[in-house]
């Protein structure tokens, strides 16, 4: 109830005409922000979460010099065409709440960094760390690694990390209607926006997402790979690879994922509803061939 | 309470049900390709951009037939329903964003507030984000690779 009134008093605040879909879309904003920035907002977000990760890794990514010239090095073409097979299936799906497709389109970029680690910037921007990809030991396994980020994308995950009560302060200017917003006003959005660009890295590389989060992006993950016609056995396989590699270890995904043990239990379930497939001996010649000079 | 609630909620959602044969429709990512089947990877019939607006000639699930600049497959998750004037830049570009734009857009994360916070933050560097956005990978490629992959 008293969520209505606000929603109320902010449309009347704002001079909206109150129609049922502005009650509707006050009320589900206040309780969660992650359905109501648009996709349009979220481009920003992941285009400035995208480069403080990059700023993190000192601007070092593989076959960089391609990318200034509007191209795809060899290895990065392989890595987005994986990426994009994936989203299709994702986005195929039309899951209940799920994120529309991006605006900038889908993004896979190969981070120079031996950690084991991988991250999902919102809005299709999509960092894998040069150390997870030489881990796996196929492209199914590269791909369930893809699956678990763009299921945290499509889930809108890095965007709902963005506390209520940062979103709820800049409520005001969010639904403000008129075409040009003063500077107090941009201020205030500006401040929100560097508030949200804090609590979505910290959810990504200090904190960690919630434990369900992380199952979510799991159990939607699989689903995908399987989508798209790859082995949901090879999440699987990748989390025992990296149990072994990382084991109790505290660095990169270990800080902020749930232990690969817990995951697994958790995906077993899941994995056994979905077909298994046999892995072709040419995705795993493929796989080799383009990662073998990272 | 909890009924109008319900009643209201419902009301949105049936705001962005499907659209009618013969009504337009807006694309809203920067570019899209418009596919000869209504599958994401395929064959291509053509491409458009952010604000190019098509009609809508028949309804598969979450596919659109469509009619304009190009004439083929688009799905949902690409458009806006109805004509809306949009700008090249997302969430429109300084001093040429409209009221159509806005509406559709929202407010909150916009270009002028990412040129803000750029200038607040002048050791990052967006040249990357923006090189890596403008690569893309031909639907057409994707359907040789998942045949030669045998997936599906």
């Amino acid at each position: 109830m008293k969520y209505l009134l606000v929603a109320i008093a902010l449309s009347l605040s704002c001079k909206m005409q109150l129609t049922p879909e502005s009650i509707a879309k006050s009320w589900h904003a206040y309780q969660d922000a992650k359905k109501d920035l648009t996709p349009e907002n979220e481009y920003y977000v992941g285009r400035s979460v995208a480069t403080n990760l990059l700023s993190r890794a000192s601007y070092k990514y593989v076959e960089a010099d391609a990318f200034k010239t509007g191209e795809l090095g060899p290895s990065t073409a392989y890595v987005n065409a994986v990426g994009n097979v994936l989203a299709a299936a994702a986005m195929g799906a039309s899951r209940k709440d799920d994120r529309p497709s991006p605006i900038a389109g889908w993004h896979f970029v190969i981070v120079d960094d031996d950690t084991i680690n991988a991250f999902a910037a919102a809005g299709g921007f999509i960092l894998v760390n040069k150390g997870l990809v030489k881990a796996a030991k196929s492209e199914d396994e590269l791909a369930a690694v893809l699956a678990h980020e763009i299921a945290h994308t499509v889930r809108g995950h890095a965007i709902g990390s963005i506390k209520k009560s940062r979103m709820a302060g800049v409520y005001k200017e969010m639904l403000n209607n008129t075409v040009q917003l003063d500077e107090a006003q941009l201020g205030t959005l500006t401040k929100a926006f560097e508030g949200a660009m804090d609590d979505m890295i910290d959810g990504m590389v200090v904190k960690g997402y919630s434990r369900d989060t992380e199952f979510e992006a799991d159990r939607v993950g699989i689903k995908i790979l399987a989508d798209a016609g790859y082995d949901p056995q090879a999440f699987l396989r990748l989390l025992e690879t990296l149990e072994k590699k990382q084991g109790g270890g505290k660095g990169g995904f270990s800080a902020t994922h749930p232990s690969a043990k817990d995951r697994i239990a958790k995906l077993e379930t899941e994995a056994a509803k979905l077909e298994k497939r046999k892995v072709p001996k040419v995705r795993v010649e493929r796989f080799k061939n383009a990662v073998a000079d990272l | 309470m909890r009924r109008i609630l319900f009643v209201l909620l419902l009301t949105a959602g049936i705001a962005i049900a499907a659209p009618k044969v013969g009504s337009s429709i807006t694309i809203r990512v920067l570019s899209a390709k418009v596919m000869k089947t209504p599958k994401f990877i395929g064959s291509t019939a053509g491409s458009v951009s952010r604000g190019d607006q098509l009609v809508v000639k028949e309804v598969q699930g979450d596919w659109y037939r469509v009619e304009g600049s190009s004439s083929g497959w688009i799905h949902k998750s690409n458009v806006a329903e109805g004509k809306v004037t949009l700008s090249s830049t997302p969430g429109g570009g300084t001093g040429k964003v409209n009221q159509e734009e806005v509406e559709l857009a929202g407010r909150g994360f916009t270009p002028e507030v990412e040129k803000k916070y750029r200038d607040k933050n002048p050791n990052l560097d967006f040249a990357h984000v923006d090189a890596i956005e403008k690569t893309s990978i031909d639907p057409a490629e994707l359907e040789a690779f998942v045949a030669e992959g045998k997936l599906q």
